[in-house]
């Protein structure tokens, strides 16, 4: 177990896709809970207090990301939106794979009707595409915090439901759990020590790079001004209330589009490089400065590969 | 399947809000006017009565009429949509030829810089909004090296009669140079950028399947009964590995739709992703709803002819077989 973690950590820190990924993502989920811990006094200016004679400055020390229209502190604003952006994305995800997890492992268990009846509603919303399904509920119920995660949480539910289904089946198949229910072991027995540690790697993995997803989604929305209450800062919404200065003030907009594109590749790179490294059957392909994984850890020398030896 | 969608649409619609009338109507409309249009669209009726005209519309083709233009919003459709579908369809080759190349690539060269170097590309354009990509795209392609035409889908100042209303095909129809050059030129731009921040997902599940693949026991079993090296990777791991690309290629539909709600806007692309952003400024709840639907209806029909091609790609799956 413990070399089997060191080798882990050895494959992750090896892996500069997934280090630039786990560094981006800390950096900014420590500045968005500093930001809520001391309520947003993190930001250097009032990101909303509006100050004429600075507007429009370009990015310099004093103002790292410049000015808005209103001469406004872009950086502020960026920091102030960072809780919105990534606290809605985390929300959404969770309860997804919540949902997923419960509904899943459930139709995966019992099969029958029950399964049919979820595979395909399933199916249903998977049909519709993500922004304008999730868009066309957010503009339904009005703007509020709330409503706008509803609104992703329908849209995010299904895939976490298929993919924890899909293991659940996979594992129910194997013969020591159909030997663990010929020894009358129950069900909850059987989802607690067979199928859930089975599953949750896997929607851990996904659900990494979703956060990702979920953040250009709730990003888009605000850009389209729909689900975002009127006094809420959101990255996306800056975005919009500027593109009208595209030409003359180009960073304005390009800037707070920026941070979402960084964050979100942090999450995808973070879960891509995770993805890799619990991969067991690329385990004997990967070498890290030329020499075969399992002999860094002391393990048993992996059989050859037809590859040229190469750093991860 | 379609019905479900019908009914899910109906329930967004009709149910899930408080008062469905003063979210037709919009958000300042006076009383009086409210209730007309609760009465023009049967919203007092019960949901039964409801759920019959609403079947009874689509069944029909009826939409209603736009509250802003007066005009059908079928007809409005059928004017946007062979725009969209220019514009989706020329991204998804581009989807296609770079996603299944780059995959392919950067599957058989696990472990190098050139794996590294397109793993980053793929995630960094994924992890790209779209109303950043199209701003970049703007700005450095038309704007700093002005290459390509910032907006409009070329056009303005041609007279080619609408057959198909696609205006590419239209001008090469009716073989009027000057209008497919323009067309093209209008055409590069929009679509790249479309294509290259929803085509992420394409190039990774290619490579992780040829990665499942290249050393599975059916590819050493091809070499050892002495298959050449192009053949095994045409016909053992590519073929393989094209099988859940496919898929996944149907699933880009349903980004590419959601990106021409961006995309279109900010190349004033006149499409149905243009249709519905102005639906949604302008708060035209039964045009947004038309165009939820008409969607949903492209990403329907793209996953069901992914189900067509599946059999070609792998002699396992027959159709017919109660699947």
């Amino acid at each position: 177990m413990s070399t089997e973690s060191k080798r882990l950590r050895r494959l992750l820190m090896s892996n500069t896709l997934s280090m630039f990924g786990l560094v981006t993502v800390a950096v900014f989920v420590v500045l968005a809970l500093l930001e809520v811990l001391t309520f947003g006094r993190l930001t250097p200016y009032d990101p909303y207090a509006p100050n004429f004679a600075a507007a429009n400055l370009p990015p310099s020390l004093t103002h790292f990301f410049g000015t808005d229209f209103e001469g406004r502190d872009i950086f502020s604003q960026v920091i102030a939106a960072l809780p919105v952006d990534m606290g809605i994305s985390i929300a959404v995800v969770v309860v997804s794979a919540l949902v997923g997890i419960a509904l899943g492992t459930l139709a995966g268990y019992f099969r029958g009707a029950f399964d049919e009846v979820i595979m395909r509603l399933t199916d249903m919303f998977l049909a519709f595409p993500q922004i304008i399904m999730s868009l066309a509920i957010a503009a339904t119920l009005g703007p509020s915090l709330l409503n706008v995660s509803l609104s992703l949480i329908v849209v995010w539910w299904p895939s976490y439901v298929r993919l924890v289904r899909g293991a659940v089946l996979a594992v129910t198949a194997e013969d020591y759990v159909s030997v663990s229910k010929a020894l009358n072991s129950s069900f909850q027995y059987i989802v607690r020590k067979d199928a859930l540690p089975n599953v949750l790697p896997s929607v851990l993995v996904y659900a990494t790079t979703d956060i990702g997803s979920a953040m250009l989604t709730l990003s888009t929305l605000g850009y389209l001004n729909v689900g975002i209450p009127p006094a809420m800062p959101e990255l996306g919404k800056m975005v919009s209330s500027v593109t009208y200065n595209l030409y003359l003030y180009p960073s304005q907009v390009v800037i707070p589009a920026l941070v979402v594109m960084v964050m979100v590749a942090g999450f995808s790179f973070l879960g891509e490089g995770l993805r890799e490294s619990l991969d067991v059957k690329l385990r004997p392909h990967i070498r890290i400065r030329g020499r075969v994984l399992g002999r860094i850890a002391g393990g048993q020398p992996e059989q050859e590969s037809d590859l040229p030896p190469a750093t991860v | 399947m379609l019905l479900g969608v019908a009914l899910i649409v109906f329930f967004i619609s009709h149910v899930l809000s408080p008062d469905p009338a003063l979210l037709w109507a919009g958000p300042r409309a006076r009383p009086e006017t409210i209730r007309a249009v609760a009465a023009a669209y049967h919203l007092n009726d019960p949901l039964p009565a409801q759920l019959y005209y609403y079947f009874q519309g689509l069944v029909t083709g009826n939409f209603g009429l736009d509250p802003q233009t007066g005009r059908p919003i079928m007809s409005e459709i059928l004017f946007y949509a062979p725009n969209t579908l220019e514009l989706v369809l020329a991204s998804m080759v581009i989807i296609i030829v770079l996603g299944v190349g780059l995959g392919y690539l950067s599957g058989m060269r696990f472990g190098t810089k050139v794996d590294s170097a397109i793993r980053l590309f793929y995630l960094t354009t994924w992890s790209t909004p779209y109303y950043l990509g199209a701003v970049v795209a703007i700005l450095a392609f038309a704007s700093y090296i002005p290459l390509f035409p910032s907006g409009g889908n070329g056009g303005v100042g041609f007279s080619v009669a609408p057959t198909t209303g696609v205006f590419v095909l239209d001008a090469l129809l009716q073989a009027n140079w000057l209008a497919v050059e323009s067309g093209i030129d209008h055409l590069i731009l929009p679509a790249t950028t479309l294509a290259l921040l929803s085509f992420g997902i394409v190039p990774r599940i290619m490579r992780s399947s040829i990665l499942d693949t290249r050393w599975s026991t059916h590819v050493k079993a091809a070499r050892a009964r002495g298959l050449g090296e192009g053949e095994v990777r045409r016909k053992h791991i590519l073929r393989n590995a094209l099988i859940d690309t496919t898929t996944v290629i149907a699933t880009t539909f349903g980004w590419l739709f959601s990106g021409t709600i961006i995309v279109e806007q900010i190349f004033a692309w006149p499409g149905i992703g243009q249709f519905s952003y102005s639906a949604i400024i302008s708060v035209n709840y039964p045009v947004l709803v038309a165009c939820v639907f008409v969607f949903t209806l492209g990403v329907i029909v793209a996953n069901f002819l992914a189900d067509i091609i599946y059999p070609l790609l792998d002699p396992r799956i027959t159709l017919g077989e109660g699947g």
